[in-house]
């Protein structure tokens, strides 16, 4: 279920937000179970069953870890955690990758599983393996209480798209947690501006996406916008979708932490990376960098780790050859930097800009494309080389059409607007108008919003295949 | 306003609209129908195992009650108007779900030439005089009817195709008919503002160059007549825009009168005009009856005893009883809605003769839209 769709916000959400009020304290993380599952089964009934086995094999093996830690059975037990949740990604998300790639190697015609991937396995199974890897640690204590771990993995705010919440930062707030009207307002005002920013640029952006990809009236510059809508279109999307994701945990009493930070303000790739899906960084980071041995290694080895890292990065986002690609883009990227490139970058003012951007808008470009034929013919188009027109009519239609949400994209991809609204809020004067403005601007918002919806707008969601 | 005041003022407006519009769509009776939009509305699916383990993902209960509870939401025509009025006036979009609004009259983007299409709707025609009218006595006509994007389109920003194109294009892949231009006969003002269709008032002009490239006489003595049901074109309710209503018209002459004009496909006589449809969902369909297979008019006060054939799609309906003067009998043809293979073995039920008769017929012409040619799959 999409939380941009009206049967989640007009069926799914108030019945649960009735559930949890009503419930007293002790069934309310029951009552998130439930509603997480049937969330989760709106999408594919049948891929409840699997959520619930990785869930159940995370429990017993956090628990088991727990019992023997310190000892050799507890690295026993944390290697089949690992071993099993991985099996589960393996199988659903990578088999198919892997035959094909072995087919097209051997000449052997292996036949494709051709399994649909279950939403959201990629962002519970990184939830399953910080769990268990935490109590390995030492770091947490093994939750006792299977409903309460089954609420954290399955918890439908950020059950299909992130963040990647780890159970270290809501351990606590699944056995006691606070709900007030300050959080719930901040919760409905995150919630309403990511949905603001999933439906009203994201969506018109992938409309404008669509519109070149069917194009037969391409041009240089339509490549171009392509590239920046695309790169837009992502970040709305996917940031979107973390801000309803962190507005929903607000108003059900939790506090996740942030995933994006301006991203494309960013003056290096490696700051870029700080800024971007910034749980999945620090996963990689705390779960896959450091026990590779981090920087604190040879020089060749600590290379090595971290084109492991961002070639998995990359694969974590989807199971073809671009997604690789990307990720080992970024990590050249980041080597350069990281070699040579960084103190300059510092102390350059607008250079470094347009330095990231261009990475950025060719990194999605990579990312966008299919196979290597469809990036060579993108490169080609926005580099001038495919024959297309410097201007096309049909580009000039789509700019003219999309300019006003290029410009509000543009300028809600920095924090211009923001610091705007915190400006104007400082002054008294400033301070009551917005006071008295901002809810009725926000649910006015929120009406314009279901008149998208219910005019049956274009609505795809991006990082479902994650 | 303290900060404390405004969080309340939040959740309290938050949830009213939520809550108020959650119990309205959980209570709401369905309705069957959408006026604006002039189609059946989703009705509600019924819960089961099945219908949720179906697999089928486009027949399973969550996908249908997607459909369900977008098309029986409350205030809906209300919902999809503030939607428009955003992306219009706002956002600035050129075009809302591809229909755009010049100088008061709503058009649909019609871009780019669709040259599959309109081979095949050519191929569709030339079947149709390969196995029934080559070598024949029938003189074959062809005309193709512009939309209003070929008014308003380009001159004002839109994506337009090459009209021009389009025509010669048609041109050569029907050459087995003669080709009557009637665009100079034609222009915005003929149409109307809230639909595809052209004005049966306006376009006496337009019967008359067709009479002329047919070589029959044609008099333009109609008297006009005023329905009285205001009318709200198909753009009316794509739109979602509060577009006005607008004044429908149709012509009368003393000849109608003595016509017979017999719907073949529901087996009874008709009228030039269908009150019962003009005061129905789609009032256009009061010419002809509307989209009706074959329907045929016979007028023994003909000014000639000329047999004339058509094949047309719904512009035809309203321009045909303006040449009814001229023909002692015209076979009305909508391929949409009867295969062109089966045309030769159509019986009339009331004498049990072939209902379409090439043999005898002196003119026959292919008149279509270029909404229906861009877009031809319903051809059969």
């Amino acid at each position: 279920m999409l939380f941009s769709s009206v049967p989640f916000l007009y069926y799914f959400l108030p019945s649960v937000l009735l559930l949890y009020l009503i419930a007293p304290r002790c069934l309310k993380n029951t009552v998130l179970l439930l509603a997480s599952l049937v969330f989760y089964a709106w999408g594919e009934p049948r891929y409840v069953a699997v959520m619930l086995v990785s869930v159940a094999l995370g429990y017993l093996f956090g628990l088991l870890i727990e019992r023997f830690r310190g000892k050799t059975a507890a690295k026993f037990f944390l290697v089949l955690s690992v071993i099993s949740s991985l099996s589960f990604l393996i199988y659903f998300k990578y088999a198919d990758f892997f035959i094909s790639n072995f087919n097209a190697a051997t000449g052997l015609s292996v036949p494709l599983l051709e399994i649909a991937l279950p939403v959201g396995i990629s962002f519970y199974t990184f939830q399953i393996l910080s769990y268990t890897v935490d109590v390995y640690r030492g770091e947490v204590n093994a939750q006792k209480n299977p409903i309460n771990l089954a609420a954290y993995i399955t918890l439908f705010p950020q059950l299909i798209a992130g963040p990647i919440v780890r159970y270290s930062d809501v351990a606590k707030q699944l056995e006691s947690r606070t709900h007030s009207f300050e959080k719930t307002a901040q919760g409905i005002r995150r919630f309403i501006i990511g949905l603001g920013k999933k439906i009203l640029i994201a969506d018109a952006l992938a409309v404008f996406c669509s519109a070149f990809t069917e194009s037969d009236d391409k041009s240089v510059l339509f490549f171009w916008l392509y590239a920046v809508a695309f790169s837009l279109q992502i970040y709305f999307d996917f940031s979107g979708y973390s801000d309803m994701a962190i507005g929903l945990g607000k108003i059900f009493g939790f506090d996740f932490l942030e995933n994006f930070n301006y991203p494309f303000i960013s003056g290096s790739i490696t700051e870029f990376w700080r800024r971007w899906h910034m749980s999945l960084g620090t996963w990689f980071r705390d779960y896959v960098y450091i026990p590779l041995g981090g920087n604190r290694v040879s020089r060749w080895r600590g290379l090595f780790n971290i084109f492991v890292v961002w070639m998995l990065t990359g694969f974590w986002h989807g199971a073809a050859w671009n997604f690789i690609f990307w990720g080992l883009f970024f990590a050249v990227c980041l080597l350069v930097e990281k070699l040579w490139l960084l103190p300059y970058l510092k102390k350059a003012k607008v250079w470094n800009h347009a330095y990231v951007l261009i990475l950025i808008l060719l990194s999605f470009t990579l990312f966008a494309s299919e196979d290597m034929k469809m990036l060579a013919f993108q490169l080609k188009g926005m580099f001038g080389l495919s024959g297309a027109p410097l201007i096309s009519a049909q580009t000039v239609y789509y700019l003219r059409s999309y300019a006003v949400i290029f410009i509000i994209a543009i300028l809600g991809s920095t924090p211009l607007i923001k610091n705007t609204f915190l400006s104007l809020q400082k002054r008294a004067v400033g301070e009551k108008i917005l006071g008295a403005a901002e809810p009725i601007a926000l649910v006015a918002l929120l009406a314009v919003m279901t008149g998208y919806l219910v005019d049956g707008s274009f609505s795809p969601f991006l990082y479902f295949r994650f | 306003m303290s900060t404390k005041f405004k969080n309340i003022t939040l959740v309290c407006l938050a949830s009213l609209f939520l809550f108020g519009f959650a119990f309205w769509s959980w209570f709401k009776p369905a309705d069957p129908f959408s006026e604006s939009e002039r189609r059946a509305l989703a009705e509600k699916p019924k819960l089961s195992l099945e219908s949720v383990f179906h697999e089928d993902s486009e027949k399973r209960f969550m996908t249908l009650f997607e459909s369900y509870s977008l098309d029986q939401f409350p205030l809906r025509d209300l919902f999809r108007t503030v939607k428009s009025f955003a992306s219009f006036y706002i956002f600035q979009n050129m075009d809302n779900n591809g229909i755009y609004v010049q100088d008061g009259y709503a058009a649909q983007l019609e871009y780019p030439i669709n040259e599959d299409s309109l081979s095949y709707a050519a191929g569709k025609f030339k079947g149709i005089y390969d196995r029934f009218l080559n070598g024949g006595n029938a003189k074959v006509y062809s005309a193709v009817i512009p939309d209003k994007g070929y008014f308003l389109a380009e001159k004002n920003g839109y994506l337009s195709m090459d009209y021009e194109r389009f025509f010669e294009l048609y041109r050569e892949k029907t050459a087995f008919a003669e080709y009557i231009d009637i665009t100079g006969a034609l222009s915005l003002e003929d149409y109307y503002k809230t639909d595809t269709h052209w004005r049966q008032e306006k376009i006496s002009d337009v019967a008359k160059m067709l009479a002329d490239g047919m070589e029959i006489p044609y008099s333009s003595e109609y008297t006009e007549n005023v329905l009285e049901n205001p009318f709200c074109g198909v753009y009316y309710g794509q739109s979602a825009l509060p577009l006005p209503a607008e004044e429908m018209r149709y012509m009368t002459a003393a000849f109608m009168e003595d016509c017979t004009v017999y719907d073949h496909q529901n087996g009874k006589e008709i009228s030039f005009y269908d009150m019962e449809k003009a005061f129905g969902k789609d009032p256009y369909e009061m010419y002809l009856s509307g989209n009706l297979s074959v329907v045929t008019i016979e007028n023994p006060n003909a000014s000639t005893e000329r047999e004339l054939i058509v094949f047309r799609d719904s512009f035809g309906a309203s321009l045909l009883p303006l040449l009814a003067q001229s023909y002692r009998k015209i076979t009305v043809v909508d391929i949409r809605y009867v295969p062109s293979a089966n045309l030769g073995i159509l019986r009339d039920g009331r004498t049990s003769k072939p209902l379409i008769d090439f043999r005898n017929a002196d003119d026959v012409l292919f008149l279509y839209s270029t909404l229906v040619l861009n877009n031809s799959s319903a051809l059969r």
